[in-house]
């Protein structure tokens, strides 16, 4: 028996379908099957190392043979070695560099290169995004001669400038961070005020013109208009130069090897450096999961403070 | 009429499918397979070689002709190149996998330790002692103090490529011009004259580095002049060493140096500052490797060519010797493989052989491993175009015996790292070099063998 479904007057009857065939569709895992490749991979790629990594970190291995089972011995090492306190605490002012310089840094640019009736404005972004594009390589070979102590660039200007230029970029622990953070400034900022120079250029301009009309000056259509704008912008921003710059490697690495006395070893390189240089792969395991809890947290707190993901009233 | 078979129809798609997916799983599972281990007694054999040098590579490339003749083996060789700390990664990571390791790899010395950490060497590299021992006469011949930074518990696994003394090369020009006498006896006596060049010239006559990336480079600058002292970094069983008073001695020295002048510092000895330093006559003389004239200098100021000198270091009034070593590269052979012996074989027959020895200096400028290739007419009749015509055979041959042993610890990237930083703060008046050394002691102590 077939059932037929009645139509509006004068509409063709209705064909009949077999029976249950509505209900359930004929291949039920066909839609699991296409979506599979991906939990696959993310099964394979991030989940199997996060958890090798979870056990290794409780094994002492120097790289070939068995590893051998220390249970927390790693972690209780960690919390002593001072190493890892220099490289927790480096880590934590490129940080702070990254928000606290970089980010805001960024944001004035954009807001200039926004500017209405700037000239050349092509060649400005193109200027301020050339560093991201320039190789990790090439950038500590430039750095590194300007830097150089003796006949270096930075020096040769502060001398022509006010007659003393004999400052130690690279080899004193302080100054050294110091370079590391200028090079972190010139390399990122272009790259962050692409995003807030594409978040400006969404802000209605009706905005702009009903400050103006309430006679807002410049700083207060900035605080008003902007800056609320530009919030979920902003956030995105900020989390991921957080995450960046809690994992920074390329600049200390390339640079200054973390020296001078470790004073620009970041966590990534203390974990680089007891993996491969020490046959520590334990150990570093260790700090990898340390510094991955440690970041997971703290952008965990930052989404949460700064509402990312929260629908906006 | 011919008869012919009706074409079959044509196979299904999926049946095609099925069929490469199952051709594909084959040769995936037969890819994965570690490999015949059943060792090659004779016939072709394509050697895997891993090295950071062109140069190596084409010693060895032209060392297959006299390898062929003295054995069964007829020799290809198949070279993958990569920097040297890779190396080492990328054969842990290979062996790990049980598979692509090759069968001939080139340490770096500095790289080296990493081998040494747990029981990675006896797992990994071939043994050579017994191989040494079964040739009469080659373990007399090989110089202990270039086996030394290669072997443990008394097991050699690789064979350095170099004997490089450390020499002072210096300008023979300027130090004319500046009425210096190459013949000054003692470090005491060049520091004092270095103070006057630098004073009334700004020129000095040592050379530190202090590269803030490459602590290697910054231990180097004390290193040689430490061994050449008397002092060690490690003894023979791996212990540190380095807290004594020739180390303090040698880095009061250096301290000294730099406040006078007579020491310079440079960013790292091969980049622009050095090459800055050299061609302004900033830099007229340091003590560094033999190979250095190759990598630093040539390559640096080619064009004074001619004003260059090779001397023996000058003596450390209180004792010491006239020399030291740094550097180096092993070559090793990776054990339990199809190709062990064949690799065994091949650097016996190119590496170790007098002739080899005596090519590889002419066509890489590494000296002899073995003591008595420094007696080979042809070395000696060897002239240094780069130096002045110098003939610097009888040089290396008086040096020879006072070439002092390297040990290496698997813990040497710690020191170095804690070194470094401690050197450069008793240079730069931080620390005195007592509280430097000592420093280094105890950071040493806290972060070896975690």
């Amino acid at each position: 028996m077939t059932t037929t479904v009645a139509g509006p007057p004068g509409a063709a009857p209705a064909r009949s379908a077999p029976k249950g065939e509505e209900r359930r569709p004929r291949r039920p895992w066909a839609p699991y099957l296409f979506v599979s490749p991906f939990y696959l991979l993310y099964v394979l790629f991030m989940l199997v190392p996060v958890g090798v990594s979870l056990w290794l970190s409780l094994t002492e291995w120097v790289g070939l043979g068995p590893p051998h089972w220390v249970g927390l011995r790693n972690y209780r090492l960690l919390a002593t070695d001072i190493s890892f306190h220099r490289a927790l605490g480096n880590t934590a002012v490129f940080v702070l560099v990254a928000l606290c310089l970089v980010v805001p840094l960024a944001l004035l640019i954009a807001q200039a290169l926004n500017t209405r009736g700037l000239r050349v404005r092509d060649l400005w972004r193109t200027a301020y995004f050339v560093p991201i594009v320039v190789s990790p390589i090439l950038v500590a070979l430039i750095f590194g001669l300007v830097f150089d102590r003796q006949f270096g660039l930075a020096n040769a200007l502060l001398r022509a400038l006010f007659g003393t230029g004999g400052a130690d970029w690279l080899g004193d622990p302080d100054l050294a961070r110091v370079s590391i953070a200028l090079v972190m400034l010139w390399r990122w900022t272009g790259y962050l005020t692409v995003f807030f120079l594409a978040g400006l250029q969404n802000v209605p301009r009706e905005l702009y013109e009903a400050a103006a009309l309430d006679g807002a000056g410049r700083l207060r259509t900035f605080t008003t208009v902007t800056l609320p704008a530009l919030k979920p912008v902003t956030a995105f921003v900020v989390v991921t130069s957080f995450i960046g710059a809690a994992q920074i490697f390329e600049e200390p690495y390339l640079l200054t090897g973390g020296g001078p006395a470790e004073s620009t070893l970041s966590v990534t390189m203390f974990i680089y450096r007891a993996a491969f240089q020490r046959q520590q792969f334990g150990y570093a395991a260790a700090a990898a999961v340390v510094l991955f809890v440690l970041v997971f947290g703290l952008s965990r707190l930052f989404n949460r403070l700064l509402g990312i993901g929260r629908a906006t009233s | 009429m011919s008869y012919l078979p009706a074409a079959p129809p044509p196979p299904p798609r999926r049946a095609l499918l099925r069929g490469a997916l199952g051709l594909g799983t084959a040769a995936a599972l037969t890819a994965c397979g570690g490999g015949s281990t059943t060792p090659r007694t004779s016939g072709d054999v394509t050697l895997g070689l891993w090295t950071h040098d062109p140069g190596y590579e084409a010693f060895f490339d032209k060392g297959i002709p006299e390898a062929d003749r003295a054995g069964d083996f007829r020799y290809h060789l198949k070279v993958t190149r990569a920097g040297a700390p890779d190396v080492v990664t990328k054969l842990l990571a290979q062996a790990v996998a049980g598979r692509g390791t090759p069968d001939l790899v080139g340490f770096e010395i500095g790289s080296f330790p990493r081998m040494l950490r747990g029981d990675i060497a006896e797992r990994l590299l071939h043994d050579f002692t017994p191989d040494i021992e079964a040739v009469p006469g080659l373990k007399e011949d090989l110089l202990p103090a270039r086996t030394a930074p290669f072997s443990r518990d008394g097991r050699v696994y690789a064979f350095d490529s170099d004997t490089p003394m450390v020499v002072y090369f210096h300008r023979q020009d300027l130090f004319e011009k500046y009425g210096l006498a190459p013949s000054m006896a003692t470090w005491e006596e060049f520091a004092e004259a270095g103070a006057r060049v630098h004073r009334d010239h700004e020129a000095s006559m040592c050379v530190v580095s202090t590269v803030g990336s490459d602590p290697g480079q910054v231990v180097q600058s004390f290193q040689m002049l430490l061994y050449q002292r008397g002092g060690a970094f490690f003894d023979a069983d791996g212990t540190l060493v380095l807290d004594s008073p020739e180390a303090e001695e040698v880095l009061r020295f250096l301290c000294r140096g730099l406040r006078s002048g007579f020491v310079v510092e440079v960013s790292d000895y091969y980049g622009a500052g050095m090459q800055t330093a050299l061609k302004r006559g900033r830099v007229i003389g340091l003590p560094m490797a033999i190979w250095y004239k190759n990598y630093g200098l040539v390559t640096n100021v080619p064009e004074q060519k001619g004003t260059w000198r090779v001397r023996a270091l000058p003596r450390f009034a209180k004792g010491g010797g006239v020399t030291a070593a740094l550097g180096g590269t092993g070559f090793g052979v990776v054990e339990g493989k199809a190709n062990t012996r064949a690799a065994t074989e091949f650097l016996f027959r190119t590496w170790l052989t007098h002739e080899g020895q005596v090519r590889r200096f002419t066509e890489t400028g590494y000296l002899p491993t073995r003591r008595s290739v420094y007696e080979d007419p042809r070395l000696g009749a060897y002239q240094d175009e780069f130096c002045g015509g110098q003939r610097l055979f009888g040089l290396y041959r008086a040096l020879l015996p006072d070439v002092p042993p390297f040990h290496q610890s698997p813990d040497q990237s710690i020191l170095y790292d804690v070194l470094g930083g401690n050197l450069l703060r008793a240079y730069h008046g931080d620390l005195s070099p007592r509280q430097a050394l000592k420093q280094t002691a105890a950071d040493f102590r806290d972060q070896a063998g975690r």
